[in-house]
């Protein structure tokens, strides 16, 4: 109870520095914008049925950036700083520190996912209509399953400068190989089979299917499984990997034990997928 | 007792931090732990706190195993750190509200304001405060649950002496209240201002232990006596005491000597016997300074380098 205390205040923390911040906002909210306008006028022409069809792609790239980059950097400095240090000292756990970083990824990411969905009706008439609730169940969860991943990085990276480094190694493979930058039936077919090993298709996977195949929930659940999956093994590694101090050494056993453990995931979700039909070519509709 | 240290050990690959620390601290003082940089001492405090882990040896604090029973530890102990890390786009009061929703139970956030002095600062972003006030708000924010004991590691580095003076303020407040106070500093005084233990410390061992008063009280040091006496006076009689003569300062006589005590006692018999009578008399006793730097060795000492040029005179 009185660790929820002090999540709640950690996260109001964080709200409040955030808002302070313009660099902050710009890039979880500006960044975003300026990738919908490309996708929408580049690869959407600018009419609906195509932006209809571009559009999960732009949203998982935005859940990539959201959940990797910032929230592993928030981690970082604050280990290097000392604030965590100051932390240690009081009665607060890890897991509250590490679930209000998460939080407060995860609200910054949906805000600006909102503005995303709005923006995108708005000029392209991106209109999901009664598929719009399930269309934000997949984000959200989508947005759980990712966050972790990157308090990870953000536990394991030895310093500030390491931190980018790992993030960006992530985000290219997280990004190509689950068709949200070029579409996966594009892809040859040995990539789409490495495809199945990432996280990212089958939310990318998950919001095609709700937004361009007209899919309900249900039919998505293999994918939404893994992601959710995903999201409580990420989440229990950041109890192993979290480290207080930058002269704490990261733990090599630990960090087997996360690789290992996420890994399995997706060997699992690799030869699970053609039995459930995840992961594999779609004919556009 | 607040502390029990016996036999505390820390090494780091081959350094040597903590040579086998024995020390027992009774609860409602304020301690300070004095000596050069490298000496042990924010070794020895983060150990207290539960930072570090000894590499051998019994800890004690508040009764607890800062390892073992860091749990309880937390809430009872109060820790401003070395380097005063705090989120900068916080004001004061969010800072210190944030840090009270840590424990279950806290003094209301504008008492700690108050004691702290920074009432007129509550709604100032901490990178806007100055030095001395950031560290106010640092040890607001270790005074927030009204701990029993209170571990300042430096508090005081780098403040200019007027906000030194306001920070001495709300430790004296604190520890009238009855709370218990270890604090490592490098001035001495700030030791002789504040604390009514000073344990100095010099590569990782304790070389003295005892009030500033009782250190300056066993030093080697020599003391320095004017005398001015009413007629002509023959110093030599004086210097059979134990003395040495340095010649007329103005009127005064000038002698060092290791044992005042003594050559008072023999004052008296030389001046009758010369029948002069003593106009006046000063003394200048070693201070806690000498007596630190005689115990840490000049060339080690910090602070002010004019300090080390005096006491080597």
């Amino acid at each position: 109870m009185s660790q929820f205390r002090a999540f709640t205040a950690l996260y109001r923390g964080h709200l409040l520095a955030y808002k302070r911040t313009r660099t902050a906002i710009y890039w979880s909210l500006a960044f975003p914008l300026f990738f919908l306008l490309m996708f929408g006028f580049v690869f959407g022409h600018g009419n609906p049925d195509d932006t209809r069809f571009v559009m999960p792609g732009l949203f998982t790239i935005t859940i990539i950036s959201g959940s990797v980059f910032g929230v592993a950097m928030r981690i970082v400095t604050e280990r290097e700083s000392g604030i965590l240090r100051r932390h240690r000292v009081t009665p607060v756990s890890a897991v509250a520190v590490v679930l209000a970083h998460g939080a407060m990824a995860l609200t910054m990411l949906l805000a600006s996912l909102a503005l995303q969905l709005i923006v995108a009706r708005l000029l392209f008439h991106f209109d999901l209509g009664a598929a719009t609730p399930a269309f934000v169940v997949v984000l959200v969860l989508a947005g759980a399953a990712l966050i972790p991943i990157g308090l990870i990085v953000g536990s394991v990276a030895r310093d500030s400068r390491s931190a980018p480094a790992i993030a960006n190694f992530l985000f290219f493979p997280l990004m190509f190989l689950s068709g949200s930058a070029i579409p996966f039936m594009m892809l040859p077919a040995w990539m789409q089979r490495i495809g199945r090993l990432v996280p990212t298709t089958y939310v990318n996977e998950s919001l095609q299917g709700v937004a361009v195949r007209h899919q309900g929930l249900t039919q998505v659940a293999g994918p939404l499984a893994i992601l959710a999956l995903t999201s409580v093994i990420g989440i229990t590694l950041n109890g192993l990997l979290f480290r207080w101090e930058s002269t704490e050494p990261v733990r090599k056993d630990r960090l087997l034990i996360a690789v290992l453990g996420l890994g399995g995931i997706y060997v699992a979700a690799y030869f699970l997928a053609p039995a459930l039909g995840m992961a594999t070519f779609h004919p556009r509709s | 007792m607040s502390i029990v240290l016996e036999q505390l050990r820390k090494t780091y690959g081959e350094t040597q931090a903590l040579k086998g620390v024995d020390l027992s601290i009774a609860s409602g003082g304020v301690v300070g732990i004095l000596g050069p940089n490298g000496a042990g001492k924010t070794t020895m405090v983060e150990i207290l706190e539960g930072l570090r882990q000894p590499t051998s040896g019994k800890v004690s604090v508040l009764g607890l195993d800062p390892q073992r029973q860091s749990g309880e530890l937390k809430r009872r102990l109060g820790v401003q750190l070395q380097s005063t890390a705090m989120p900068m786009d916080l004001t004061a009061r969010e800072l210190l509200q944030m840090y009270a929703a840590f424990y279950s139970r806290t003094s209301p956030v504008a008492d700690v304001l108050h004691r702290v002095g920074l009432e007129a600062k509550a709604t100032t972003l901490t990178r806007h405060l100055s030095g001395g006030q950031k560290q106010r708000l640092a040890l607001g924010i270790a005074l927030i649950h009204d701990p029993e004991l209170l571990i300042l590691d430096e508090p005081t580095s780098g403040l200019d002496p007027a906000a030194r003076r306001a920070l001495h303020e709300v430790v004296r407040a604190y520890n009238a209240a009855g709370n218990s106070v270890i604090l490592t500093t490098h001035y001495i005084e700030e030791a002789e201002a504040l604390c009514d233990r000073v344990i100095v410390m010099r590569e990782g061992v304790v070389v003295a232990d005892g009030t500033p008063f009782e250190l300056v009280g066993r030093a080697e040091g020599l003391s320095t006596l004017w005398i001015e006496c009413s007629g002509p006076f023959d110093p030599q009689r004086l210097e059979a005491a134990g003395t040495t003569h340095h010649g007329l300062e103005g009127t005064h006589h000038r002698f060092t000597t290791r044992d005042p005590a003594a050559v008072i006692v023999a004052l008296g018999e030389v001046l009758r016997s010369q029948h002069v009578t003593l106009t006046d008399l000063r003394m200048k006793r070693p201070t806690l300074e000498d007596v630190y730097l005689e115990l840490v060795g000049e060339g080690d000492a910090d602070g002010d380098p004019a300090h080390v040029l005096e006491a080597s005179r």
